[in-house]
């Protein structure tokens, strides 16, 4: 079943974030259309060169706000489809908390993830001619071709990046887990979601702080190579992301099962 | 066995007792008016049968098992509100309940959506209110269920419309199902009820078949309902 819930979940979520993105490629490459116009302003009329700058300007607000936009339609997403009426379908379906969970932090993951390709995307468009696009290329291969001569860059790539997705998982996590407590009182829901979503980000910081901070012996940390020390802290960093993920999903599902109040 | 068991159910919301103690039974092959005034706790009862709440205290059974992913496989659910995703068409919510839905039978419910002139390309959003409701019935009437739970069905909609939506609910319902019927509105229902049970203050005043409770009384259910709940 988490197989039909990621299908509609992706297909509820798509014909939103889908719109967006086009949206933010497009205004790309209108800005560098209109930064290429405006190269010689003297020759450019003045309500063209307004049109021009208004459009340079939407390109950086969009590039700045994509990414909370997207967080933001997530965060509506979870609280509209589980907590709010259209929970009264999706938690009488034949599925459990478990799965109606993944469905949501893993199409939320993607998201966040498309998000950030198409900031990339955007920052190429507009940027887009074929001298420029080149210099990229080669400024791009030759950090590849720098960090491949040492050892272990790949491995430590990868790292990052298993980092990168395990944050994203916690992060979506965490945003679950502040509305499905904030949304089981009965007035206030959004308000004391906030709040409750500010008590999990200083809970996480003492506990990063005793893990990281007092966990760790460093002056040992320092008689070991950068390699091994590198792997510590990877470690270290996925084990805070595991334990916090793991708590926000147990409250998660302690709150839709149990302490489940629909408007 | 009987479809639903509610053995000394009790649920309370603070210090506000919703629910105080209840019995009953529901036999398969029954249509069942749950009928009492607002604020009695037809839609907690409702609720907890669905595994949306969970019991204080006693327990309540669908098929003799608890509320979970294996009752809710057998029990179609009318929500008291319109909420269906507005974003939808009446004919992707067909797909969405064909998906999760073994029982739902998608040419039953296009049949209907037919007869009733709704467009399936339509999206909910820009449907009017009394649409909506009779799209969510149409879903829900077109599964192929064991228990009918239906929260308020006829509430809120103008009286020739009651009669369809009762029309639509006995001619497409499973005959070997049960259907529970939560409302106030008494008189609508009657003759559709093979048994009633009334409720007050989250407790049961009278559970018996509807002929019996007319037969014993002389009067109607709704004149017996009018009575028992005098204000």
């Amino acid at each position: 079943m988490l197989g039909k819930l990621l299908k509609h979940e992706l297909r509820a979520t798509a014909h939103t974030m889908l719109p967006i993105f086009g949206v933010m490629l497009l205004v790309s490459a209108m800005a560098n259309v209109c930064a290429r116009l405006t190269n010689s302003p003297g020759d450019t009329p003045v309500v063209l060169m307004i049109i021009f700058t208004l459009v340079v300007i939407l390109f950086g607000a969009g590039l700045f706000a994509i990414g909370l936009v997207t967080v933001f339609i997530m965060v509506r997403r979870f609280r509209d489809n589980l907590l709010r009426d259209e929970g009264y379908i999706m938690h009488t379906l034949p599925v459990s908390v478990h799965a109606q969970i993944w469905s949501k932090v893993l199409v939320s993951s993607l998201w966040y993830a498309a998000s950030s390709v198409t900031m990339v995307l955007s920052i190429l468009l507009v940027s887009w001619d074929v001298d420029t696009i080149m210099e990229i290329g080669n400024v791009a291969g030759e950090i590849i071709r720098a960090m491949t001569r040492e050892d272990h860059v790949a491995e430590m790539i990868a790292e990052v990046l298993a980092l990168l997705v395990l944050a994203s998982l916690v992060t979506s996590l965490s945003f679950d887990a502040a509305l499905s407590i904030g949304h089981s009182f009965a007035k206030n829901k959004m308000a004391l979601s906030v709040l409750t979503f500010v008590g999990l980000l200083v809970l996480g910081e003492i506990f990063t702080y005793y893990t990281l901070g007092k966990g760790i012996d460093y002056a040992a940390l320092r008689t070991v190579d950068f390699i091994e020390g590198w792997r510590v802290t990877c470690a270290a960093g996925a084990g805070i992301l595991l334990a916090m993920g793991g708590a926000c999903y147990a409250i998660t599902a302690f709150f839709l099962k149990r302490k489940l109040n629909l408007e | 066995m009987a479809v639903l068991t509610c053995r000394g159910l009790t649920k309370k919301f603070g210090s506000t007792v919703a629910l105080d103690g209840v019995d009953i039974t529901v036999e398969p092959g029954r249509v069942v008016g749950l009928l009492g005034p607002n604020g009695s706790g037809k839609t907690t009862l409702i609720k907890l049968a669905n595994g949306l709440l969970t019991p204080g205290a006693g327990e309540i059974l669908i098929d003799g098992k608890k509320p979970g992913v294996e009752t809710k496989r057998m029990v179609s659910y009318l929500p008291e509100r319109a909420c269906l995703p507005d974003w939808m068409t009446a004919e992707g919510l067909m797909g969405f309940y064909s998906d999760f839905y073994a029982d739902f039978d998608r040419d039953a419910a296009a049949g209907i959506l037919s007869r009733l002139s709704i467009e399936g390309k339509q999206k909910i959003k820009h449907m009017s209110k009394g649409t909506r409701e009779k799209v969510q019935l149409i879903m829900v009437m077109s599964r192929r269920a064991k228990l009918y739970l239906l929260d308020e069905p006829i509430g809120g909609v103008d009286p020739a419309a009651r009669d369809l939506i009762l029309d639509t609910i006995i001619s497409n319902y499973n005959p070997e199902a049960s259907v529970v019927i939560s409302t106030h509105l008494i008189a609508d229902v009657e003759k559709v009820l093979d048994d009633v049970i009334f409720i007050s203050h989250g407790k049961i005043m009278l559970a018996a078949p509807a002929d019996d409770v007319r037969e014993q009384r002389g009067k109607s259910v709704d004149e017996v309902f009018r009575e028992v709940f005098r204000c």
